[in-house]
């Protein structure tokens, strides 16, 4: 909690916000995450991928997809989270978040395990998966190739 | 008879589209022209609040404090002023909808407000919006306050704040914070120019030098550069000292049309010469590179276009460094150095005052505090004062008065780059 602030102060009321965010769309996404697989979407009209995946082609406006899996990438940065935000608190380990660039060519953000900070390096070869996390929310993976 | 009047109809018909096509370029040529579209606006008065933790005062309060300096600065009061645009993030505020609270607490009744939402640029994005009310006549005098009330919550929950920076794509999965986002910056940039931790750590050691000679700086304690460097890391390669503190505080700026200024006999107006923008995409996956912000580069050419300046002569600027390595991206996106060689620039000390381009000699956001909406308007204050000499023991020494701000909302999603000249 915050440090007790220097001036006189009262507590507001407590307001929680939790959001049912509609996943309709995108379900063919998160349903993979299940399975250890990241998805991405292309546009059946112009080609265009898009990561995050979107059903809504922005450049054409058609909104008909397929679905593409991704496999490997090669990292364009990384960086160890060690102050962590609330909701992340329960984390015992500081994660490495990293972004790498894949052979379909849309950039995938994800969780970079079993390696080192010192050793991880931009350019390097990683393979892509998912996993459910014990607290129950999905997370983009990333494993040394 | 039929085949002469034939070609002198035709002659005719010529000469009509030729004097048409004469007409409407000429037409084209004055719409384009910014002198026809655009009034002239001033800057005629400023304010800033102390920044810090300030659990003294309300939201409110604070920008009251900005406010009313900034009228007094002017010389006018509220009836004098036709819109009020308020610049907020907002989203740590106990109260949801701001600006008519600040309305109201600053006596604006009936003059707007506006509330404007760019992250970290709401204050320039204030700015912009009161600027080109003046600027499109709809309006002859208008006021910009910037305000951020970060330090009443949890600074944990701040971090997830500010860490949502896109929340399905980023925040959801992988607690991504706003050090998360430079320092994936960082890193790349490390990778790609070789550009130090130790460079880093001098524009930290450089701001804090100048907030400790601005009395409404958060911090007001110079650093060494090896205390810098054993400051605990927050994420890799950004360590505390690498990072601007969470602030609270207020910034405003009066903004006037070229007639109120001759009408209030303004005795030193600051003009406004153009204001660039840019932005670029909310998933930080979907972006070209790592190693700059392409939001910052657009918003700097059209700044510098419009009010036909390059980077050489700009004489005093104040740029966004939320993080270290911002400023040295900034360096490069504004063009005062070539690219990868920010860190070069930082060594040769060309960024202080008596240097090329003296850089945030305020103490920037990194030590004078980033209160995230005042932080715009915080900008504008400072180059008004150091555009009017009166900059006191951080005043750079100027000989053409051209001064430049460059203010990124959250990590290039949005950026505005304003241009001023005295």
């Amino acid at each position: 909690m915050s440090k007790t602030p220097e001036y006189p102060s009262m507590k507001s009321r407590t307001l929680t916000l939790t959001h049912d965010i509609p996943i309709s769309k995108t379900k063919i996404y998160w349903d993979g995450l299940k399975e250890g697989k990241v998805h991405a979407t292309k546009c059946k009209n112009c080609g265009q991928a898009y990561y995050p995946p979107q059903l809504d082609c922005p450049n054409c406006l058609a909104s008909d997809v397929e679905w593409i899996q991704l496999f490997e990438g090669k990292l364009e940065t990384f960086t160890q989270v060690y102050l962590k935000p609330q909701g992340f608190s329960h984390y015992e380990s500081n994660y490495i978040i990293a972004i790498a660039k894949t052979t379909e060519g849309v950039n995938v953000m994800g969780w970079l395990e079993d390696m080192d900070v010192t050793v991880a390096h931009v350019g390097m070869s990683v393979k892509i998966t998912a996993k459910i996390m014990p607290d129950g929310f999905p997370a983009v993976i990333f494993k040394p190739k | 008879m039929f085949a002469f009047y034939k070609v002198v109809r035709v002659f005719d018909l010529k000469i009509f589209l030729y004097s048409t096509s004469q007409i409407i370029k000429k037409y084209l040529d004055k719409s384009t022209s910014e002198e026809v579209t655009m009034k002239r606006v001033a800057i005629i008065g400023v304010g800033n609040s102390k920044f810090g933790v300030r659990s003294d005062a309300t939201f409110p309060e604070i920008a009251f404090e900005a406010i009313k300096e900034a009228l007094e600065d002017a010389g006018i009061t509220q009836k004098d002023i036709e819109l009020s645009v308020v610049g907020t993030a907002g989203n740590r505020l106990y109260e949801m909808y701001p600006a008519p609270i600040i309305n109201e607490y600053a006596g604006f009744i009936s003059k707007g407000p506006i509330r404007v939402e760019a992250a970290c640029a709401s204050g320039s994005a204030a700015v912009f919006t009161a600027y080109t009310a003046i600027a499109s006549g709809c309006v002859e005098t208008a006021v910009a306050i910037g305000v951020e009330k970060m330090c009443e919550v949890d600074p944990l929950a701040s971090t997830a704040v500010g860490g949502r920076g896109c929340y399905l794509g980023e925040f959801h999965m992988f607690g991504t914070s706003f050090t998360a986002y430079y320092a994936l910056f960082a890193a790349a940039h490390m990778s790609k120019h070789g550009t130090t931790e130790e460079q880093l750590a001098k524009i930290a050691v450089k701001n804090h030098y100048y907030a400790a000679r601005n009395p409404k700086a958060h911090f007001q304690k110079e650093v060494t550069l090896e205390t810098v460097l054993k400051s605990r890391v927050i994420c890799w390669p950004l360590k505390l000292y690498d990072c601007c503190p969470i602030s609270d505080g207020a910034a405003a700026v009066v903004l006037a049309s070229e007639e109120t200024v001759k009408k209030l006999r303004v005795e030193d107006p600051i003009w406004i010469e153009a204001i660039g923008f840019g932005s670029d995409t909310g998933n930080l996956a979907r972006r070209e590179d790592y190693t700059s912000l392409k939001s910052a580069r657009i918003a700097s050419e059209m700044a510098y276009k419009l009010a036909k300046v390059g980077p050489e002569n700009i004489e005093v600027a104040m740029v966004h460094d939320c993080f270290t390595i911002a400023e040295i991206m900034a360096y490069e996106d504004l063009g005062f150095c070539g690219k990868g060689e920010g860190g070069k620039l930082v060594d040769e000390g060309e960024t202080w005052i008596g240097g090329k381009i003296p850089v945030n000699a305020d103490g920037g956001l990194k030590a004078k505090g980033h209160p995230l909406g005042a932080t715009g308007c915080s900008m504008i204050y400072e180059l008004t004062k150091q555009l009017r000499n009166e900059a006191g023991g951080r005043q750079v020494p100027l000989k053409k008065y051209v001064a430049l701000a460059h203010n990124v909302g959250m990590v290039g999603q949005y950026c505005y780059v304003t241009i001023l000249k005295r």
